[in-house]
């Protein structure tokens, strides 16, 4: 073996023998490959790129969702199956597959679009391939892009000077972004990290407080109002929290070392493949835990234990967190798939605050089940602190939320 | 016999690995962020061949997790024939982790992509001379457009483990 | 004169002159070497971390990494 040196001085050699560099012209790639790393110029073209990713986002999602696929599921499928599927309001296998109904003046009636129906056929196709399924496939379209062409380095470069005061790093943009697409691939690019302080740190923060493009799709569909506040408060405890965390969680903290590759064009083969397999990875992840998760609940539902549950809670929920207690259910759900339980709290009559509280709730209780299996895949025996962090986060970020309406005289 | 493709990251490897082995494609979980690895195949003289997509690193010295991965992987397979696949307009920084590959006696073949770019740049390079040095085939490839992969392909069989004090007595004073 | 990476300013070029200790097998695969010629491109506000050009390749570096990299600046 030889040693740096040594190996150097060899290349240097060889170089001489069979390497000629003519005159070196920068071009135009060059330069814009500089200036979207400056400071002065790269913050600005960061925060446009992060913005218009989220215009194309939403905008995509929305017209898919609301454009075709609602009208489709609550206009043709659910009443096709309403009529046609054997039993009624009051079989259990009904309540189960198509419709579980609701309660209205003490009279249990019919729903009349999938995000309440909860059945396994209405709600359970619905949810991910009518509203998240456009969603995750524009989320991740994009984001491909922007890995291709090669501007990830520049915008992990950029946000390393916040990151790192956190003890992260600027590459862990990386599994952040990709954590509001789903957390499943997140947490498997938590390896781009230096250290197991700084995995379990981006593991902990993308499962309690980076709302998946799931939740995401949901959220921009049943409450688009309020979903900025959700967003801003879930961003906010993400810094926090990380900065905490930082403080007590032992272990180093590199810094960022990294190559910053020119910008490439890149190729639809390449596009094209990736998109599919994240996109159809994503499939088989959310459809079996979404179904589930129907299934669940309305057994739970049917059975009373639901009531009961929400019944044991009720004191915590209500006098705490400030929500209704039938927010039970979605919290159930939640453990399951996000998107399930934002559609499920919908359903719930309650106000625009508590609407906010719950669904800031719902999203950082617990990371869904797909991501608990993967962390406990990736990062082992640590998962235990990780979990302390959450059930103390959950109680003193619900809680503070509660205060936080308390005081602006809104609970 | 496996086949690793190693090399920097971005240096059009994913894009190579796709020439190489066609739609056959196994990926192990989610490919992540230049994280994961992708497997496929190759037919290489009526033999199915097992080509491996290790993730970019810039030596062998891991920085991060991904890195460690991709030297792990190495040394795993004791008997496999790597591919460096080098940044044509960046071959010094290419042919050190090569030289690392090299010194820990692994067969290697190198292919020299990018090559259009590196002709953009001006930059010359005497592949007949650099074969001659470092004892394996060199070859020039612009795996965007398929240039020079079937060369790679059919030429795979001539690499072998070199010694480095050959190439230091090749190469001269 | 010889300075810190660290302290180098926007534009201004010098020659590696010594890297601390086993920080020197991290940056050699990524081509930053004694004896090498180094520009410094960029550097964030806040104690963030620099861009510098070695050859054709852009590297960045945080702060702390740079203050380990002695620089002979070139007037």
């Amino acid at each position: 073996m030889l040693s740096i040196d040594e190996r150097w001085d060899l290349i240097d050699k060889i170089s001489k023998k069979t390497v000629k560099f003519g005159k070196y012209k920068h071009t135009l790639k060059d330069a814009v490959g500089e200036l979207t790393v400056k400071p002065l110029t790269g913050i600005p073209v960061a925060v446009a790129v992060l913005y218009g990713f989220w215009s194309v986002f939403s905008s995509f999602a929305g017209f898919c969702t609301d454009g075709f696929l609602v009208k489709i599921f609550d206009g043709y499928w659910l009443p096709w199956l309403q009529n046609i599927f054997p039993g009624g309001l009051h079989n259990w296998l009904y309540n189960l597959m198509v419709d579980a109904g609701h309660i209205e003046n003490g009279v249990l009636v019919p729903s009349d679009n999938c995000f309440e129906a909860f059945g396994v056929l209405t709600s359970g196709l619905f949810v991910p391939f009518g509203v998240v399924l456009p969603a995750v496939f524009i989320f991740y379209l994009m984001m491909t892009l922007l890995e291709d062409i090669g501007y990830l380095p520049r915008l992990a470069v950029l946000i390393d000077t916040v990151l790192h005061k956190i003890g992260l790093h600027g590459y862990a943009i990386v599994p952040t972004i990709l954590g509001f697409g789903c957390n499943v691939p997140a947490v498997t690019a938590t390896r781009i990290l230096e250290t197991k302080k700084q995995r379990f740190m981006m593991m902990t923060l993308l499962g309690i407080f980076i709302p998946c493009g799931a939740q995401l799709g949901i959220m921009e569909e049943v409450i688009p109002d309020t979903m900025g506040f959700v967003i801003l408060y879930l961003l906010f405890g993400y810094f926090v929290f990380g900065f905490i965390l930082n403080k007590i969680i032992p272990g180093k903290s590199p810094e960022i070392l990294i190559d910053i590759p020119p910008y490439q064009r890149p190729t639809i083969h390449n596009v094209r493949k990736k998109v599919w397999i994240r996109v159809s990875g994503f499939l088989k992840v959310a459809v079996p835990f979404v179904i589930l998760g129907c299934l669940i609940v309305g057994v739970m539902y049917i059975t009373g234990f639901m009531d009961w549950l929400a019944n044991a809670l009720s004191p915590l929920l209500t006098n705490w967190f400030g929500v209704p207690k039938e927010t039970v259910g979605p919290l159930v759900a939640a453990f399951m798939r996000k998107d399930l339980a934002v559609a499920q709290l919908s359903a719930i009559e309650m106000t625009k605050y508590q609407m906010i509280t719950s669904v800031v709730l719902v999203s950082i209780y617990f990371p869904c089940l797909a991501t608990f299996i993967m962390i406990l895949k990736e990062g082992g025996k640590e998962l235990l602190g990780s979990l302390a962090a959450l059930v103390a986060s959950v109680f003193i970020f619900g809680g503070l939320i509660h205060l936080i309406w308390i005081l602006l005289g809104v609970a | 016999m496996k086949i690793l493709l190693m090399g920097h990251p971005n240096v059009g490897k994913s894009v190579f690995f796709n020439r190489l082995t066609g739609s056959n494609v196994i990926e192990s979980n989610y490919p992540g962020t230049t994280v994961d690895y992708t497997k496929g195949y190759m037919v290489l003289e009526n033999r199915d061949i097992e080509v491996i997509d290790v993730p970019g690193t810039f030596s062998l010295e891991p920085k991060d997790k991904a890195e460690e991965v991709a030297v792990k992987m190495l040394e795993e397979e004791k008997d496999a024939i790597v591919v460096c696949v080098i940044d044509a307009s960046k071959i010094e920084r290419g042919l050190y982790l090569t030289l690392e590959i090299i010194e820990k006696g692994y067969p290697v073949i190198i292919a020299l992509n990018m090559w259009d770019v590196a002709k953009d740049k001006n930059i010359e390079i005497d592949v007949k001379n650099l074969e001659k040095i470092l004892e394996v085939p060199v070859i020039p490839t612009v795996a965007i457009s398929g240039e020079g992969i079937k060369e790679v392909v059919s030429r795979i069989k001539e690499a072998k483990p070199v010694k480095i004090k050959n190439i230091i007595k090749n190469v001269g004073g | 004169m010889d300075k810190k990476l660290s302290e180098m300013r926007y534009g201004e070029e010098g020659v590696v002159k010594s890297i601390e200790g086993d920080l020197r097998n991290k940056v050699a695969g990524m081509g930053i070497r004694v004896g090498k010629k180094i520009k410094m491109i960029t550097k964030q506000p806040i104690k963030g971390p620099v861009v510098v050009l070695v050859d054709e390749y852009r590297t960045s570096l945080g702060l702390g990494i740079a203050d380990k990299i002695i620089i002979e600046v070139r007037k």
